[in-house]
């Protein structure tokens, strides 16, 4: 009792209720709600739903990866050992390369993304590209050219900005993801990133071990010596299997887990926020308007 | 499902963002002008929160990029994966070790009745919240709420309330621990200072050395006991110092190594690994009289920075005035009714420099360092305030 006759219990709900039957339960309050219903009906109406697209991808070769090893806190970072999994790494930067860029752009995909898509070469070679108004100024003061058409350096901006590369905690897997407007669309360039992308790293190594075979054949028929000889007889060994190893249909670097697919609904917008938001936003307006008009007098 | 793996889409300054974030702000508007007809706040004090609650709409994405504070993703990231699965995301820090502080900062300030928590300023609304109900509870100490009302107009803890991380919170802990051990109520005190462990270490330590004097000590209540807290911290330093040096050489350290810059480009603590190696040694502080040199050499600057040689923006120069406004307010309310004179305020102060002094000793960055050094001054700036007050005064009688 003597709680409630401290902080004046009843004098407090009797304020509390004048001020809601005064500024909230009014009509302008229902008029207030209505108006926020129509404006929502109009924001829902011009946003554009974005869909969650993603894939799953497992190292190929779980043998060879490799777990952060535990040495403690900031040690860790200060003297090393933060080691991540390398084939994500590599997947990573081969994914986010000009030359990856360069195979897919040849392959057309800069004209879906950027033009009409017309797979004819001629035609995506050539795609207008257009700048702003301020680009154009600043070029011209600076006195450099603008491209006028795209290249496979926009599709590698574009592969970088779109698709997300993550290996989330104490899940081997790695994810890629990108929310879209056109999910179909995405599900196609993002399973085409990931093939391209494997094929890329296979031909690259291929490429490599070739290259190494070629030096080492060359150092094989002037080595006197039989020691070295049988080494380097057994490096091209070693890299005519790495060769057979990749010479096949196989995945190199990541096995695809779970291909490409969409969300069923839209990540963005939440209607139901929009809804709310906007019926808060447009009470507290009616409520602000009609406290301002009773207390103006108090609060200037 | 193998893949269903969490993206923030933050409405980054699309129109959906600021109808999301009037929302917030709306509520809390509403929740202001409540509070005013129960003759809670006066006029004055309405106006002023109605236009400290606009504040993140106007800083996030209007006068800087919210990338400017970048952990901002990682805390929202968090708060709406809380609030979706119920489950943490579980982000790694540099050292690559998970970071309770962000979860725990997600799950206190997610509390905040806000109608949505869609964005990444939505945490800063929550943060307001936190601010404004700690102003509620300080103002009832004094008589006049307008003199309340101007040490929450400080521009540092306005901006660091309008960003969606854990500073704030920070600060509400430290003023709600300090102010409950300055009045005698142990219990609660130290059920704030628990959190502190995990979302500033630091700042535990600190305060846990006030509480020891307080509660083990007395030392707030006579010169004679504050000096024997003060020989037993010399003498707990000298018998414990191999490990606090072990401590503060690892700290300096790091904090180095992560402002690192090498020859070629590379930064923070890769780039440390592979080239700052070398000079490690000469970082390290040989003894506990090495690091007090140390300290007293820096102290000066760590009170004043940023100096106008480091200024490289707007906010600098803002920050800079605002280090002498503190001090001078610090003086101000030490001069004021002889408080340098009361043992409290010397124990207090006291804390404050031993603090104070152990950033010096680790300041590298400035933004970060002006950054710890308001969350550690302003907690005790309030307790200062609060020391000056006639409820205090009268408590003690």
């Amino acid at each position: 009792m003597s709680i409630l006759k401290k902080f004046n219990i009843k004098e407090k709900i009797s304020i509390s209720l004048e001020f809601f039957n005064e500024l909230v339960f009014v009509k302008r309050s229902l008029y207030a709600l209505g108006a926020s219903l129509l404006f929502s009906f109009f924001i829902v109406q011009s946003s554009t739903p974005f869909f969650f697209v993603s894939s799953s991808l497992m190292d190929a070769d779980t043998s060879s990866s490799s777990a952060p090893m535990d040495m403690g806190g900031a040690a860790t970072a200060l003297f090393g050992g933060a080691e991540r999994s390398k084939p994500a790494d590599e997947f990573r930067s081969n994914m986010n390369s000009y030359l990856l860029a360069q195979r897919m752009w040849n392959k057309g995909w800069g004209s879906k993304i950027f033009g009409n898509g017309d797979m004819n070469e001629e035609y995506f070679n050539k795609i207008p590209k257009s700048h702003t108004l301020i680009d154009r100024v600043v070029a011209f003061i600076s006195g450099y050219d603008l491209y006028d058409y795209f290249t496979a350096y926009d599709l590698q901006g574009h592969i970088q900005d779109t698709i997300a590369v993550n290996q989330p905690l104490g899940n081997p897997n790695i994810v890629l993801s990108t929310k879209t407007k056109s999910k179909d669309f995405a599900i196609e360039f993002m399973n085409a990133v990931i093939l391209e992308t494997d094929q890329y790293a296979k031909e690259r190594l291929i490429s490599k071990s070739n290259e190494i075979i070629k030096a080492t054949y060359t150092q094989l028929a002037v080595s006197k010596n039989s020691m070295i000889a049988s080494a380097l007889a057994s490096t091209i060994n070693s890299e005519y299997f790495k060769i057979a190893n990749l010479e096949n249909n196989l995945p190199h670097l990541l096995d695809l887990i779970d291909p490409p697919h969409s969300s069923e609904y839209p990540v963005a917008p939440k209607v139901s926020a929009i809804f709310l938001s906007s019926a808060i936003i447009f009470l507290f307006a009616s409520i602000l308007f009609s406290f301002i008009q009773k207390n103006k007098e108090d609060l200037w | 499902m193998v893949n269903e793996y969490f993206t923030l889409h933050s409405y980054g300054g699309t129109l959906e963002y600021y109808l999301f974030e009037l929302a917030n702000f709306s509520a809390l508007a509403f929740f202001a002008m409540f509070l005013y007809k129960l003759n809670y706040i006066n006029s004055n004090s309405l106006l002023a929160w109605l236009a400290i609650f606009f504040a993140p709409l106007v800083f996030n994405y209007f006068l800087f990029s919210p990338l400017l504070f970048g952990d901002q993703f990682r805390y929202a990231a968090e708060a709406m994966y809380q609030k979706s699965s119920g489950s943490s995301l579980d982000f790694l820090s540099a050292s690559g070790f998970k970071e309770p502080a962000i979860q725990l900062t997600a799950k206190i300030l997610g509390v905040t009745p806000l109608p949505n928590y869609m964005t990444v300023t939505s945490l800063a609304f929550a943060n307001m919240f936190f601010l404004f109900v700690t102003f509620l509870w300080f103002k009832r100490f004094f008589s006049n709420e307008n003199e309340v009302l101007l040490y929450f107009l400080i521009p540092s803890l306005i901006l660091f309330a309008s960003v969606s991380l854990r500073d704030l919170l920070i600060i509400v802990i430290s003023v709600l621990f300090i102010i409950n051990l300055i009045r005698d109520r142990y219990i609660y005190a130290a059920v704030f200072l628990f959190p502190l462990l995990v979302l500033k270490i630091q700042m535990f330590a600190f305060l846990l050395l006030y509480l020891v004097a307080r509660l083990f000590f007395r030392a707030h209540k006579n010169h004679y006991l504050f000096t024997f807290f003060v020989l037993g911290v010399m003498i707990g330093g000298v018998i414990m110092e191999e490990q606090i040096l072990e401590v503060l050489n690892l700290y300096r350290l790091a904090f180095v190594a992560e402002n690192f810059v090498a020859f070629d480009g590379s930064i923070s603590y890769l780039a440390w690994n592979e080239y700052g190696g070398d000079s490690a040694k000469a970082l390290e502080l040989a003894s506990l009289g090495d690091a007090a040199y140390n300290a007293i050499l820096k102290l000066p600057i760590f009170f004043i920075m940023p100096l106008p040689w480091n200024w490289s923006n707007i906010f600098y120069p803002l920050q800079s005035f605002e280090s002498w406004l503190l001090i001078y307010l610090y003086v101000r309310l030490a001069m004021k009714q002889n408080l340098y004179k009361n043992s409290e305020f010397i124990l207090l102060t006291f804390i404050l420099l031993i603090g104070s002094s152990i950033y010096a000793l680790l300041m590298e960055n400035e933004g970060t360092f002006v950054r710890y050094r308001f969350t550690l001054f302003y907690p005790f700036l309030l307790a200062a305030f609060y020391l000056s007050s006639a409820s205090h005064k009268s408590l003690k009688k």
